[in-house]
């Protein structure tokens, strides 16, 4: 093999590493824009809305009782996103305990408590100080919190018995009988 | 009528910038060099315009304008002048305005730069940069308009429009929401700006490297303009991430500095880029190599500022604690998708051009180890990268959003730490070209004898852990290295020049800023290296109600629950403050106050701890809950934080460096260049 062969065979291997390099650049660059728009098309997607179907949840509570969202169709469920550390939710714990205490014996109504962002003592605590009975738990991973795509805490979701998102409040409930207003309607048969 | 100016100069800008883009192009095809010459002229008049309209904003908002919306949702009457000032950059709509008034600084300041030499430079450099402003101005203009106003509409809803809706009446309020609290912190006034003009300023040096890249001309001259404002650029992204922790420290309220969360990363990203990049320039200068690679980390470096802008502002990570949901993401994702693939193209095209003949002479030399320290950079990156996006393909892939933690972090990342350490010690006793395992031994002995005195002390005093004793070991290293570096050339310079050693000391510095500053910086990450294996590795915390008068220990101290009182400010605060006394070994050390402040027109609580620093360490104590009604006992979380405050130290001696790697240096002054011709060649080399 002459050198001049040699040389043309170092050309090509080159030119073909080259392109080669080129490919894979632009695949990469392509996939991750992809990646990119996947998480921006959900993020534009906003909140749950009224009229949607809650997305399905797993709730572990405090004290080890496991609830699926699936196997509470029937109820008219409410579902309130709290922390311990949040000064607003301890406007509205009172209200909601005495709610949860008003609707408890007839049976078809559930309060959830997710406890957003926190460490167990503490909210542990916080339930305690409150004198809170419904069941609460923590959102490991801030899985239900996403699939809700919260704002902040406290925020409470109202859903039908059908599991139909009815009534979204931001920020603590001013009274008990706004929770009450949020929750009569649904009650009708 | 000021928001209709500072709406009005805000537009002008706008089409200014497209206006100088359209005449720099045309000027270059055509051969015009007077359409050149007014497009500088648009870019130079940026400023002015920004400042006038960034002036009216500090006006409206100072003010108390609260028909505009984004002075109502920022401010209220209660704040202090300062937080109105600064409210500027605290929110979306301001902060973009803001980011674009510095960016228009930079590439004002540019044009005034004198480009006899490189001519061909110009409108490209005046192209990428005022695209670059004229994207951000187009965001402010058309999506997140600060100036927009507020209208209520006959049914009662409050919209917000800058132009008069129809049968809508302004809507005046008489006070405002009022700025985050967490916000109302001095390290959070300085943070985002220095952190901006990080952003903002390697918009310059990318945008040389891509009119080098159109014009073809491959040598060195795009980095030697640029090294100053990479420098200067980097300074300020350094800056911004030292004060970010700073204040992490101060007010989040969990006694770290660093949690890892993608905003933090996403600014910690193009600094890693931007490191490997100030290094590895050093290679092409001195030696004509890695020119492709040079490129691809400015061209990293921008896009990476640009993502990490999109990042923190789409609210495509974290929904809850970014900047509330916008319009802006999509546009970004766009912009973000055509200056990636535009750099890459044309980096791809001009590759055989970048091409050189040179090759590496040795695994020792320098300019080896500088490669190794930009993939151990790299390597980091890529860590970080893939942690910030996991989640997102996750959601892809199965649907469910895993973050990935700061143990993930720290565990992938603390090798590559203490790898880099290791290097900036080894890499300043190697020589350029050739080195071999027997020149750098015979360098690297004296000092790697000395440092084991460290890790030996550590072992006295009873220290046993592994990984503490490694790390101090390295810290030790790379502070020996850098000593005996300073102190041989000093006495070098003492003999030749006949002068005392602190003065041959001082000229060495003052003569080769750039080689003593960047030394400089190198004992600042040694002195932060301290910090953050003392507050990583022997950080103690634990937390307990406390009936007043009792006590709790923690390592050597001892804390008493003495008062608490709870009481209402003038400026809308309702405090919590205990009080506290400390004793070290059974002496009383003083007392501290930490407290929690809750702001009623925001509904937001802050958490200001109580801290006692030492170098030794800092004893932080944070006020958990308390009971309201007889105010008789009280939980509190208690830490102990040893050798943090080498951190901050650290961080200080690490900007003092690249202040002094910065300074523009007199090159007119005749003593210096007769100092250069005397100096002896090897004074030279950096």
């Amino acid at each position: 093999m002459s050198v001049e062969q040699a040389q043309a065979q170092e050309q090509q291997a080159s030119t073909i590493r080259l392109r080669w390099g080129r490919g894979l650049a632009w695949l990469a660059l392509f996939v991750l824009l992809i990646i990119l728009a996947g998480g921006l098309l959900r993020n534009q997607q906003g909140a749950v809305s009224v009229g949607e179907r809650i997305p399905e949840f797993t709730l572990t509570t405090f004290d080890g009782q496991t609830l699926r969202s699936a196997d509470l169709r029937g109820k008219v469920l409410v579902i309130n996103f709290w922390a311990s550390w949040c000064k607003p939710c301890e406007q509205e714990a009172a209200d909601l305990e005495a709610a949860w205490r008003f609707y408890q014996p007839r049976g078809d109504v559930l309060f959830l408590g997710i406890a957003y962002v926190d460490t167990e003592p503490e909210a542990r605590a916080y339930l305690e100080k409150f004198g809170i009975t419904y069941p609460n738990g923590p959102d490991l991973g801030t899985r239900i919190s996403q699939a809700f795509r919260i704002r902040g805490v406290p925020e409470t979701y109202i859903v039908d018995r059908e599991g139909t998102l009815q009534f979204v409040q931001i920020g603590p409930f001013r009274s008990l009988s706004q929770i009450k207003s949020a929750i009569d309607p649904l009650l009708q048969p | 009528m000021i928001t209709e100016l500072g709406y009005g100069t805000l537009a002008i800008t706008f089409f200014l910038a497209l206006y100088g883009i359209g005449a720099a192009i045309w000027g270059v095809q055509k051969r015009k060099p007077e359409w050149v010459e007014s497009a500088r002229n648009a870019m130079l008049l940026t400023f002015p315009l920004l400042t006038i309209s960034c002036a009216s904003m500090i006006y409206l908002l100072v003010n108390g304008n609260y028909e505009v919306e984004y002075v109502s949702s920022v401010t209220s009457n209660s704040m202090p002048l300062y937080l109105r000032i600064t409210a500027l950059w605290g929110g979306q709509a301001g902060s973009l305005l803001f980011w674009s008034w510095l960016m228009s600084a930079f590439a004002s300041a540019v044009t005034l730069r004198n480009w006899q030499r490189d001519r061909e430079f110009l409108p490209w450099v005046i192209v990428v940069s005022l695209v670059t402003l004229g994207f951000f101005l187009g965001l402010t203009l058309f999506v997140e308009n600060p100036f927009d106003r507020l209208w209520l509409l006959p049914n009662g809803i409050a919209v917000k429009s800058f132009f008069a809706r129809e049968g809508a009446i302004p809507f005046y309020q008489s006070d405002g929401k009022g700025l985050n609290p967490l916000l109302r912190h001095p390290g959070m006034i300085v943070h985002p700006p220095m952190l901006y003009l990080g952003f903002v300023s390697f918009v310059i040096p990318f945008a040389f490297a891509i009119a080098a890249l159109i014009t073809n001309r491959t040598d060195d001259r795009w980095i030697q303009i640029t090294r100053r404002w990479s420098l200067v650029a980097w300074l300020f992204l350094s800056l911004g991430l030292i004060l970010g922790a700073r204040w992490a420290y101060d007010v989040l309220g969990w006694g770290g500095y660093w949690g890892w969360d993608p905003v933090e990363i996403a600014a910690f990203m193009p600094w890693l880029t931007g490191t490997a990049f100030l290094h590895s320039v050093m290679i092409q200068e001195k030696r004509g190599m890695l020119k492709h690679w040079n490129m691809i980390l400015i061209i990293l470096t921008y896009n990476l500022v640009i993502f990490g802008t999109f990042l923190t502002r789409s609210g495509v990570l974290s929904s809850v604690h970014s900047f509330a949901q916008s319009a802006i993401g999509p546009l970004f994702f766009v912009y973000i998708g055509a200056s990636s693939a535009l750099s890459l193209g044309l980096l791809l095209h001009r590759w055989q051009d970048l091409k050189t003949d040179l090759h590496m002479t040795s695994v020792l030399s320098r300019e080896a180890l500088f490669l190794l320290n930009n993939l151990l950079f790299m390597g980091i990156l890529v860590i970080c990268f893939w942690g910030v996006i996991f989640p997102l393909l996750s959601e892809i892939i199965t649907g469910q959003k895993v973050t990935v933690g700061p143990p993930f972090y720290e565990r992938a990342t603390a090798p590559l730490f203490a790898a880099l350490l290791l290097l900036m010690g080894i890499a300043p006793l190697a020589a350029w070209r050739h080195s071999t395992l027997q020149t750098l031994g015979k360098a690297v002995w004296k000092p790697t004898l000395v440092s084991l005195l460290a890790p030996l002390t550590a072992v006295l005093l009873g220290v046993r852990n592994l990984a503490a004793l490694i790390g101090f070991w390295l810290a030790a290293f790379v502070a020996c290295v850098t000593l005996y570096e300073y102190g041989r050339a000093a006495i070098a310079r003492s003999r030749t020049h006949g002068e005392s050693l602190p003065l041959a000391f001082w000229n060495l510095v003052g003569r080769n800023r750039r080689r003593y500053g960047g030394y400089i910086i190198h004992l600042g990450v040694v002195l932060m290296a301290i910090g953050i294996l003392g507050i990583e590795l022997f950080q103690k915390e634990t937390q307990a109600t406390l009936a007043r008068g009792e006590e709790l220990r923690l390592g050597p101290y001892t804390m008493r629950f003495e008062s608490l009182a709870v009481f209402d400010t003038a400026d809308g605060r309702n405090v919590a403050r205990a009080v506290v006394s400390v004793y070290k070994n059974g002496r009383f050390v003083g007392e501290l106050y930490p407290r929690r402040d809750y702001y009623y027109e925001s509904q937001q609580p802050m958490t200001i701890p109580g801290v006692r620093s030492t170098m030794e360490d800092d004893f932080y104590v944070l006020l958990v809950d308390w009971q309201p009604i007889s105010s008789a006992g009280a939980t509190f979380k208690v830490y102990q934080n040893p050798l943090v405050n080498w951190l901050w130290l650290g961080g200080f001696v690490f900007i003092l460096g690249t202040l002094i790697a910065a300074w523009p240096e007199s090159e007119k002054s005749p003593a210096i260049a007769r100092a250069k011709r005397q100096a002896p060649l090897g004074a030279e080399a950096s």
